[in-house]
């Protein structure tokens, strides 16, 4: 136990002593009614939604008023609370609220709250079940599966290491990170159900995707890790996951990619909305956040096109192990794979950051993959 | 009966969301506005549903869609729409080859059209809602 109480409560004589005092004479302290922290009470701006955070953002108690650095607030004390001499410190070391705030913070928190759902009674698992799969194919989903599964427990590691790292203050972050560890922790459980019902199980981890994606968990500061996590990672498995339903190979798994992408798109648009924020409001850190892009994209990269992972989706895009089910595989799984590309230019475009498209080196992947398509194509042409 | 595409058929959609309130609150807030583009012999017939809470609060049929007006634009050719509504009524719901995300990936079938891919992604953060509002369909006597 690395915290001891300062005061050994049983035996300390005058704590003792007052609360029998209060007890025998019934004469309360009530210093605390003297605080004045009114407020309206609040009430549900659209009464169809509910009384939502949005609604509590009020003067004295709310975000928009909340300054760039929380100095004031050290403990555990809410936001807005009388912040009495006493309350420990700590010790958040995030504490600026450019590190960790996003546009619509608070209403991608109210969406994952309403939008959760139940692996084990939301698939249609008895579907399933009793669908008829060939059994390479099926070998190869439960290969995607186990990646799928790998992924997903770094996935909710990461935003719940970070959640005691933050300042009180930010709540609606905590709030939110908080359902994203609930989010991935859900993700990491249907995939592994799904794995374990196609009757192949878990097959191989992979060692290239576990020490790529180390350093999602190691990374110095939230922010970066943000921008590694929600923008970059997730926004290339969100791509994923909407290839992964149209290549599934029955409903039910289509609705079970539908539910986890779900998930995935409000995580990415958390960290779109955290990089707006950013550079509107510290144009200074474009360069820092370039230069955590660019080992972020090499990092990806090797966990994206590791044998485990790309294999699997060429058969079962290709729909088996056959000469042609492979080139056709190949071909599908190229075109995904440069619509993941375009798909993060786009979405950090949209943030601001137009020229790293200039910038970045996976300009050189989108390359590399067009030249195999044209080289596939030539091949596919009748001789003569 | 009802015709494809018309007003009629989206108002009758909006009703059958309205009876199936429960399983809309169940699958969460939906908060978006996307066109629907129905290609046909040269023209189009454009439609804008709007999705607050967990209601179609919108449902208009337009001349054409202000790209900038909505979260994406759902496009294709009368045939494909056709052939998706018919195969969800025939299913109870879309099977593997026509549920939206197949139709739309690589936009050889369907497309969505986008200026926003933040505002885009609303078509993934509502994905499971907008299927279901899709495969509402199979309750809609179509002609």
């Amino acid at each position: 136990m690395a915290y001891l109480s300062t005061t050994d409560f049983i035996e300390d004589k005058d704590f003792l002593d007052k609360w029998r005092y209060t007890m025998r004479t019934g004469e309360l302290d009530l210093s605390w009614m003297n605080e004045d922290r009114q407020v309206e009470p609040c009430t549900p701006k659209q009464p169809r939604r509910g009384l939502t955070l949005r609604d509590l953002d009020v003067p004295g108690y709310g975000f928009t008023e909340m300054p760039e650095i929380a100095r004031r607030n050290r403990s555990f004390a809410p936001r807005g609370a009388e912040i009495p001499a006493g309350c420990p410190d700590l010790q958040a070391d995030v504490n600026r609220k450019s590190e960790v705030w996003a546009y619509n913070v608070e209403g991608y928190y109210e969406e994952a709250m309403t939008r959760q759902w139940n692996a084990t009674t939301d698939v249609p698992w008895q579907e399933i079940v009793s669908a008829e799969i060939p059994e390479d194919v099926n070998r190869a989903y439960a290969q995607l599966l186990t990646f799928l599964s790998e992924v997903e427990m770094i996935a909710t590691d990461v935003p719940a290491k970070w959640l005691g790292h933050l300042n009180a203050d930010f709540f609606e972050v905590k709030n939110f990170i908080a359902t994203q560890a609930m989010d991935e922790a859900r993700h990491m459980e249907v995939f592994r159900k799904r794995a374990l019902a196609t009757g192949h199980g878990l097959l191989r981890a992979s060692a290239q995707n576990e020490t790529n994606l180390k350093f999602l968990r190691d990374a110095d500061g939230f922010a970066e890790m943000s921008l590694a996590l929600h923008l970059q990672a997730e926004g290339n498995v969100l791509t994923l996951f909407r290839f992964s339903e149209y290549i599934s190979p029955t409903e039910a798994d289509k609705k079970m990619f539908r539910l986890v992408m779900q998930d995935e798109a409000r995580h990415v648009g958390y960290g779109m909305q955290h990089l707006k924020w950013v550079l509107d409001h510290f144009p200074e850190k474009r360069e820092i956040v370039h230069k955590h892009l660019d080992e972020a994209e090499n990092f990806l990269f090797g966990a994206g096109y590791a044998t485990e992972v790309t294999e699997p989706f060429i058969m079962l895009a290709g729909k088996g192990l056959t000469q042609e089910c492979i080139r056709k595989g190949i071909e599908i799984t190229l075109k995904f794979q440069l619509q993941q590309i375009e798909e993060y230019f786009e979405r950090l475009e949209r943030c601001g950051m137009p020229e790293r498209r200039e910038k970045s080196r996976l300009w050189q992947i989108v390359e590399m993959t067009k030249a195999a398509q044209a080289e596939m194509a030539a091949a596919a042409q009748p001789a003569g | 009966m009802i015709s494809f595409p018309s007003l009629e058929f989206f108002q009758a959609l909006q009703a059958r969301m309205r009876e199936k309130q429960e399983l809309f609150q169940r699958l969460g807030y939906f908060d978006t506005t996307f066109g629907v583009r129905v290609l046909d012999n040269g023209g189009a017939h454009s439609f804008i549903l709007g999705f607050e809470v967990f209601e179609n609060v919108r449902v208009e049929q337009v001349g054409a869609i202000e790209q900038a007006e909505v979260d994406f634009v759902l496009e294709g050719p009368l045939g494909v729409w056709r052939e998706m509504l018919d195969n969800i009524r025939r299913n109870r719901g879309a099977d593997a080859a026509h549920s939206l995300n197949t139709l739309t990936h690589f936009g050889e079938s369907l497309r969505s059209v986008y200026l926003d891919p933040d505002a885009h992604d609303k078509m993934y953060r509502f994905a499971e809602s907008i299927q279901q509002y899709f495969n509402l369909a199979a309750e809609v006597d179509l002609a």
